[in-house]
């Protein structure tokens, strides 16, 4: 595997302006749909089989009653432990030699099983195609040299490529310099490989909590508890097997 | 923040279906290795049961799918820890079961017959694999409830066992095959599968807590406890009982079990519904 890249999303540099979410359209060639009415100027609500990078925008009550604005550009987080990649029956979904989770279009046949199985809601089906859709980290963009359209077009470097162990101590050091600036709950989210789904390709600057953000604490892989369910299964095999043995035996011996 | 999948009304009937195909196999099997040979008129049913469900439930399966010509592509690899992937092979397997099992309970050759009685051994696992692993594909998604759900597959295989032995004893009935001890043998085994479902579905519920809330609240909540605990459940136990001399309250009885079992995966899977 080649060194790992990554996205750094820093929320603090966030300004709202959207041009990543714009460009994400742009590049790849994501279609119209329709508005949706979130109660803010966040929009759409949530990711769609056409918004694979999307702007949230959080309004958190402050002490003093007032709106603060927290605003985050969020992504498929390509985790290194991937429930999508894990749930995925075809090998349709894959990881790319830079760590990435991709899914190949040509192969998915649209089970949707991987919808269910992202932790962060972030696998979307599309209806025309039949196919589960999400971020792609512009594969062909990075494949040729090139930042995700996402980065590139971003005017702050709220979102910033590189390579992962690069940007994780950019990141550390970050978090240090806005604490002492007094930004007490600055925290990453995702950039610890020793953390969480073994880490995320794509992490996080976050200035208050992650339920703050709408994202999970402390997201688990969906599949750790194959074994245990199957044996919990098995179990109840070998009890109603045992009952129906037992009903068939009983009277049943001194026929032959 | 979560999705659904989104599956219809097919994966409802597919996970009905499969667990009846899953359970009358067993169920068939047992009676084939351990009963007497006047039981094999069950095992009998209970395979050429299984047959056209199983075909059936792979046609649902590939018609639920966003591009139904690719569904060879869940071929391409096989995973062991992959619910959705060793699912499909697991349907494929079985339906090759059916098949043999099928064909081979017109026999007249005895070595033959104890042929099928040894793949039915076989093919038994295949058939509480089909019955329970749509409970493990649900427990183990990022989904609330559905994620929670520890005993999800061990529920379903006691449904599907149930409901594979009232379908059976619904042919029986049907086919007019119910004056001899098997069809009170049948009567008893669902009468057992059903208690061990019961004790399983309080402790499922018990389990999860106000994660179960989905299902016991809200607007399922009718159709979860008057439908599949009190009709699906309780009522057709205590006909099964009460009313072992009499066939009637039995039909009825096997009736109200597959109802029950179709309660089940209906609330189950549209309580999540994206």
């Amino acid at each position: 595997m080649a060194r790992t890249l990554a996205m750094f999303t820093d929320t603090s540099l966030c300004i709202g302006c959207r041009a990543c979410q714009v460009a994400c359209k742009q590049w790849n060639e994501l279609g119209l749909e329709q508005p949706e009415w979130t109660g803010g100027y966040q929009n759409h609500a949530h990711f769609t089989d056409k918004t694979f990078r999307l702007v949230r925008f959080v309004e958190e009550p402050k002490p003093n009653g007032d709106l603060a604005w927290l605003l985050m550009s969020d992504v498929c987080k390509h985790c290194a432990q991937a429930g999508c990649l894990e749930a995925c029956p075809t090998g349709a979904i894959y990881r790319t030699e830079y760590g990435t989770v991709n899914i190949n279009q040509d192969v998915c046949n649209g089970c949707r099983y991987c919808v269910s199985s992202c932790p962060f809601g972030v696998v979307a089906f599309n209806e025309q195609t039949g196919t589960a859709t999400k971020c792609t980290f512009c594969n062909d963009r990075i494949h040729n040299g090139l930042s995700p359209a996402c980065a590139k077009a971003c005017p702050t470097e709220s979102i910033q490529f590189g390579f992962r162990d690069e940007l994780v101590a950019k990141a550390e050091k970050r978090v240090e310099t806005l604490k002492a600036m007094g930004f007490k709950e600055a925290q990453l989210y995702g950039a610890d490989s020793g953390g969480f789904l073994g880490g995320l390709n794509a992490f996080f600057l976050l200035l208050s909590k992650p339920s703050v953000y709408n994202l999970p604490a402390d997201p688990k892989l969906p599949q750790r508890n194959v074994v245990v369910d199957s044996l919990l299964s098995i179990g109840s095999a070998l009890v109603v097997g045992l009952g129906a043995l037992l009903a068939f035996r009983e009277r049943g011996k001194g026929d032959n | 923040m979560l999705k659904a999948p989104g599956w219809e009304m097919s994966i409802v009937w597919y996970f009905f279906l499969g667990g009846i195909a899953g359970g009358a196999y067993f169920t068939a099997a047992i009676a084939d290795n351990f009963g007497s040979r006047r039981d094999s008129a069950v095992a009998r049913i209970g395979y050429l049961l299984s047959l056209p469900l199983v075909a059936l439930c792979g046609l649902l399966l590939v018609v639920d799918l966003g591009v139904p010509s690719r569904f060879l592509n869940m071929m391409r690899v096989l995973k062991p820890t992959d619910p959705m992937s060793i699912g499909a092979w697991g349907v494929g397997i079985f339906g090759v079961f059916t098949f043999v099992s099928s064909v081979l309970s017109f026999t007249k050759s005895e070595s033959r017959a104890a042929l099928r009685r040894k793949i039915g051994l076989i093919g038994m696992l295949f058939g509480f694999f089909l019955a329970s692993y749509t409970g493990v594909l649900l427990s183990n998604t990022a989904l609330p409830f559905w994620g929670d759900a520890r005993l999800m597959g061990a529920l379903f295989l006691a449904s599907g066992g149930s409901t594979g032995m009232a379908a059976v004893a619904l042919i029986m009935f049907l086919t007019g095959g119910t004056a001899g001890e098997s069809w009170h043998k049948i009567e008893r085994a669902d009468r057992y599968t059903m208690i061990v479902e019961l004790v399983i579905l309080a402790v499922f519920i018990a389990w999860l807590g106000s994660a179960a809330r989905p299902i016991t609240t809200g607007h399922f909540a009718p159709l979860f406890w008057g439908g599949l605990v009190g009709l699906g459940l309780i009522v057709p136990l205590v006909l099964n009982v009460v009313g072992h001399r009499a066939r009637a309250l039995g039909v009825v009885s096997a009736v109200l079990v597959l109802v029950g079992g179709f309660v089940l995966r209906y609330v189950v899977v549209m309580s999540q519904h994206g």
